[in-house]
C-alpha cells in the first residue's frame, strides 16, 4: 500500500458564493443559492428557477481575472477563479512540481458558441465571435487554465454526465498512489446555458418551484453552475511541506448500470454498488459514516432509486444524510467536486447540511434527511455520491485526517 | 506491482481499409479533404434499425470496440475507457441549432439525450453488459491518450485483467468549416499521399476509431505489450525532445533501442518542425507516419497507435507509411504524437517474442 492521498486545497464558485467561505456561510445560515434566472439569456426567465452566480460574464472576468480576457468561455472564467483558489489555499504553484490537473464538464464552452453560432458562417466573422471559434469542445476550458496557470504535465478532462468530476477526483487520487504525479488539482466546472436548460426540461425533470429532494412530492431538479476544484498530494509529501491536511481520501468507486440511456435502475443497483465498493475501498463498515451527501437531485427516478440503495447498504440504519443540491442546484459536471468540497468542509466545521425544502418521507423509502444544518457534530468519514446520466455512478469516502491514523 | 499490460486485439475504423485486419494493405489515396471514415459493413455489431438511429462516430466507435473484443476471442471487459474530442457532435448540433433558431422550441429530448460525451462509452456498456468502470476523455489531441494511460493502469497497476480502451471521432460539415476558419485545417485541397511535403500551414482534417483490447495475458498471434504512456502540454520542439530522451530513460531505453518511430507529422509545415530534434536522435529507427493517411482529428493519435501496433506485430507497414527505413523486424516501437502543439503523447511498444 503506497502512502495515502491527501486534501490540502479548496476552491469552489457557485450560486452561494464566490469562494469557499462564501459557500460555507451559506450552507451554516441555510441561504439557498436558488432562484430565478437574472444573468442567462432565455426565454425561460420567470418560468424555471435555476442556481446561478450572480455575475454577467464581465464581473465574473473581472473576479477570476485572467491576464487577458479574450476567448475565455463562462466555463473557463468559474473554474479558473475556483483553481486559483484551491492553488492559494493549498501554497502550490503548478510549474514548482509534477503538477496534473484533471478537469472535468458537460458544456464545456457552448455557453459562448450559443449566442455567436451562426456567425461563424459569415463572409466575415466579427471579431467579438472570431475570438470563440476554438473554444467549444470540452478541452478548452482545462487548457485555458492551466495555460494561465502554468501546468505542464498531464492536463486532462472528463465528461461523464452528473459524475465527472467525482470522477476526476478518482483519476487523480490513483496517479498519485502509482506516483506518476506530485500533485494532483482536481474538480470541474460548468455554466448554465441554454443547451443545457432546454435539454433537461425537454426531459420534464426540472422542477417549476425550488427543488425538494428526497421529497415524497419532488418534481423534478434545478439546474445550477458552479465550479470546485480540490488540491490532492500524498500525505507524506503535505506534511514534509507543512501543509494543513484537511481530509484524506479513503475509498470511491466508479460503476456503469449499463441498464438505460438516461434513467437509474428502478432498484438502485447501480448506485447500490458504487456505494458498496466505495465502502470496500475505504475497509469501512457501513455504521462508520457519520454524514452522507446523497446524489439527491430531486428527480422521482433519482431519489426512488437512490433511497432504495441507501436502505439496502445500511440496512435501513442510514446515517444522517443529505442533498445539498437543494442549495446549489444540480451542477451537472461540477456536482461531484461542489459536494467533495462540501464533504471536507463537513469534517472540517463539524456539520450536517440542511436538506432544505423537505417535509414527507418518500414512499420507495421512507427516509427522513437532515432538514436543519447541525452544528459540533463529530464527522470521520463522509460518503458523496453523484450518480450520472446513463448510470454512470461514483460514489467518494472522504475521511477526518485523525479518523484513519 | 507492476504487470506487463499487453494488447490483445484491436481494431479500426477510418478513411483507411483497416477494419477486422491487423495490417494495412492497400492504402487509400485522398485528392480533397476532409478524409471521411469508410464505415463497413457492421450489422454483426451494431443492430441496422438502432444504427441508422446511432450517429457516426457512435457506430464506429460501437462497431470497433465490439470488434476488437471479437478479434480477442469475445473478451468481456471488465472497464471501458474512451476518448473523443467532441463526442456526440452531430447530435449536438441536431438539438442546438433547431433552439438557437427557433426561440428555444426544441421538438423532443432524443438528440439531447445522444448528444452526451460519454454516450459511446455508454453504448458499448450496454452492448457488452459491463457494469464495471466506465469513463471517457474530452480533451483534444490527448483525448485517447488519456484513456490508454487511465487503461495501462488499470491492468499494469491495479490487478484487472481485461479493460477495453479507444478513440473516436467524427467530423460534422459544420464544425469543419469551424476549425477550418480556425486554422487549422489546410485552406485549399491536397493529396493526401503528398501532404507530408507541404511547408504550409494547416493539416487535413480525418476521422475515425480505433479500440484496443489490454489484458494481462498476451492474446492470441504475436504479443504487443504498452510498456508506458506518456502525456504532456505546452512546449516545443526541445522540450519535446527532452520528454522523449526522459521517457526512453526511464523506461531503461538509449535512443539507439528504438526500431521504430510513429511520429503524429500531419503536412501542417510550421508545426511538423517541433518533430525534427526528436527525430534527429532515433536516425537508425524506422520512421513512419500516420496521419496523412487518417487526417488529423482529435483522437488521430488512437489510429498512430494501431498502425505501430500493427508494424510490430506483423512485421509490414505499407510503402506510404514510411518516411525513412530503418532496423529491420521492429522490437520496440516509439510513438511521437502532438496535436497543435500544445497536446503532447508519448507512448512505448515492444514486441514480446518472434
Amino acid at each position: 500500500m503506497s502512502d495515502r492521498v491527501v486534501i490540502t486545497g479548496l476552491g469552489v464558485i457557485s450560486a452561494l458564493g464566490t469562494n469557499v467561505e462564501g459557500n460555507l456561510d451559506a450552507l451554516l445560515h441555510e441561504r439557498s443559492g436558488i432562484g430565478p434566472i437574472t444573468v442567462l439569456p432565455t426565454r425561460h426567465r420567470g418560468s424555471i428557477p435555476v442556481a446561478e452566480v450572480h455575475l454577467d460574464d464581465d464581473a465574473l472576468a473581472a473576479l477570476a481575472a485572467p491576464r487577458a480576457v479574450r476567448s475565455w468561455t463562462r466555463t473557463a472564467l468559474l473554474g479558473l477563479r475556483a483553481v486559483k483558489e484551491a492553488l492559494a489555499h493549498a501554497g502550490i504553484d503548478p510549474a514548482a512540481q509534477r503538477t496534473a490537473f484533471i478537469s472535468a464538464t458537460t458544456a464545456g464552452g457552448i455557453d459562448k458558441t450559443e449566442p455567436i453560432y451562426d456567425q461563424y458562417f459569415l463572409p466575415e466573422i466579427p471579431d467579438e465571435a472570431a475570438q470563440y471559434l476554438g473554444t467549444h469542445d470540452p478541452g478548452d476550458h482545462a487548457q485555458r487554465i492551466a495555460a494561465e496557470l502554468g501546468f505542464r504535465d498531464l492536463v486532462t478532462t472528463i465528461s461523464t454526465a452528473c459524475s465527472s468530476s467525482a470522477n476526476a477526483l478518482m483519476l487523480g487520487d490513483r496517479l498519485l498512489r502509482h506516483g506518476l504525479t506530485d500533485v494532483a488539482v482536481v474538480g470541474g466546472t460548468d455554466a448554465l446555458c441554454k443547451f443545457t436548460v432546454n435539454g433537461f426540461n425537454s426531459l420534464l425533470i426540472l422542477d417549476r418551484e425550488p427543488c425538494r429532494p428526497f421529497d415524497r412530492d419532488r418534481a423534478g431538479l434545478n439546474l445550477g453552475e458552479a465550479a470546485a476544484y480540490l488540491v490532492l498530494e500524498t500525505e507524506a509529501r503535505a506534511r514534509a511541506r507543512g501543509a494543513d491536511v484537511l481530509a484524506v481520501v479513503s475509498g470511491y468507486a466508479n460503476t456503469n448500470e449499463a441498464f438505460h440511456a438516461t434513467a437509474s435502475s428502478p432498484d438502485g443497483t447501480g448506485a447500490y454498488e458504487a456505494m458498496r465498493q466505495a465502502l470496500a475501498m475505504a475497509r469501512l463498515a457501513p455504521e462508520a459514516i457519520s454524514y452522507v451527501n446523497v446524489h439527491g437531485t430531486g428527480t422521482p427516478n433519482n431519489d426512488a432509486s437512490e433511497g432504495i440503495a441507501l436502505n439496502r447498504l445500511f440496512h435501513g440504519a442510514v446515517p444522517p444524510f443529505s442533498s445539498t443540491k437543494s442549495f446549489t442546484g444540480h451542477t451537472l459536471g461540477a456536482a461531484g467536486a461542489v459536494e467533495a468540497v462540501y464533504a471536507v468542509l463537513a469534517i472540517r466545521h463539524g456539520v450536517h447540511f440542511a436538506n432544505l425544502r423537505w417535509r414527507t418521507p418518500l414512499n420507495e423509502a421512507p427516509l427522513v434527511p437532515v432538514t436543519r444544518t447541525r452544528r459540533d457534530v463529530a464527522v470521520r468519514h463522509v460518503l458523496s455520491s453523484s450518480f450520472g446520466f446513463g448510470g454512470n455512478n461514483t460514489s467518494l469516502v472522504l475521511s477526518a485526517p485523525e479518523a484513519r491514523p | 506491482m507492476k504487470r506487463p499490460v499487453y494488447i490483445r486485439e484491436a481494431s479500426a475504423i477510418g478513411p483507411q481499409p483497416v477494419f477486422d485486419t491487423d495490417r494495412l494493405e492497400q492504402v487509400a489515396a485522398y485528392t480533397t479533404h476532409p478524409l471521411n471514415a469508410v464505415v463497413p459493413e457492421l450489422r454483426r455489431y451494431v443492430d441496422p434499425v438502432r444504427g441508422r438511429r446511432m450517429e457516426k462516430v457512435a457506430r464506429i466507435g460501437l462497431g470497433t470496440a465490439l470488434n476488437a473484443l471479437d478479434r480477442a476471442g469475445g473478451a468481456a471487459p471488465e472497464a471501458i475507457i474512451v476518448g473523443t474530442g467532441l463526442g456526440c457532435m452531430e447530435s449536438t448540433e441536431r438539438f442546438f441549432v433547431p433552439l438557437l433558431h427557433n426561440n428555444e422550441d426544441v421538438p423532443n429530448p432524443t438528440a439531447f439525450i445522444q448528444s452526451t460525451h460519454n454516450n459511446v462509452a455508454g453504448q458499448i456498456a450496454l452492448a457488452t453488459r459491463c457494469t464495471g468502470y466506465n469513463y471517457t476523455y474530452l480533451h483534444r489531441g490527448i483525448s485517447f491518450t488519456s484513456a490508454l494511460l487511465d487503461g495501462w493502469m488499470q491492468v499494469g497497476l491495479e490487478g484487472r485483467a481485461t479493460v477495453l480502451v479507444g478513440g473516436a471521432e467524427s467530423i460534422t460539415p459544420d464544425y469543419y468549416l469551424v476549425q477550418r476558419r480556425s486554422g487549422i485545417w489546410k485552406q485549399h485541397d491536397v493529396p493526401n499521399l503528398e501532404v507530408l511535403r507541404a511547408t504550409d500551414g494547416g493539416a487535413l482534417c480525418g476521422e475515425g476509431a480505433a479500440f484496443f483490447v489490454l489484458g494481462d495475458t498476451p492474446g492470441p498471434g504475436t504479443a504487443v505489450r504498452v510498456v508506458d504512456v506518456d502525456i504532456s502540454y505546452r512546449g516545443g520542439a526541445e522540450t519535446l525532445r527532452d520528454r522523449v530522451q526522459a521517457f526512453l530513460q526511464r523506461n531503461g531505453l538509449s535512443t539507439d533501442r528504438i526500431d521504430l518511430l510513429m511520429t503524429g507529422r500531419n503536412g501542417d509545415g510550421p508545426q511538423d518542425g517541433a518533430y525534427a530534434p526528436m527525430e534527429a536522435d532515433l536516425p537508425q529507427a524506422t520512421h513512419a507516419a500516420y496521419k496523412h493517411l487518417c487526417g488529423e482529428f482529435f483522437t488521430a493519435n488512437a489510429f498512430g497507435l494501431w498502425l505501430l501496433w500493427s508494424g510490430l506485430r506483423t512485421g509490414h507497414l505499407p510503402a506510404e507509411a514510411v518516411l525513412r527505413s530503418g532496423s529491420a523486424a521492429p522490437r520496440w516501437g516509439l510513438l511521437v504524437d502532438h496535436f497543435q502543439r500544445t497536446d503532447h503523447s508519448l507512448v512505448l511498444l515492444e514486441r514480446i517474442g518472434p
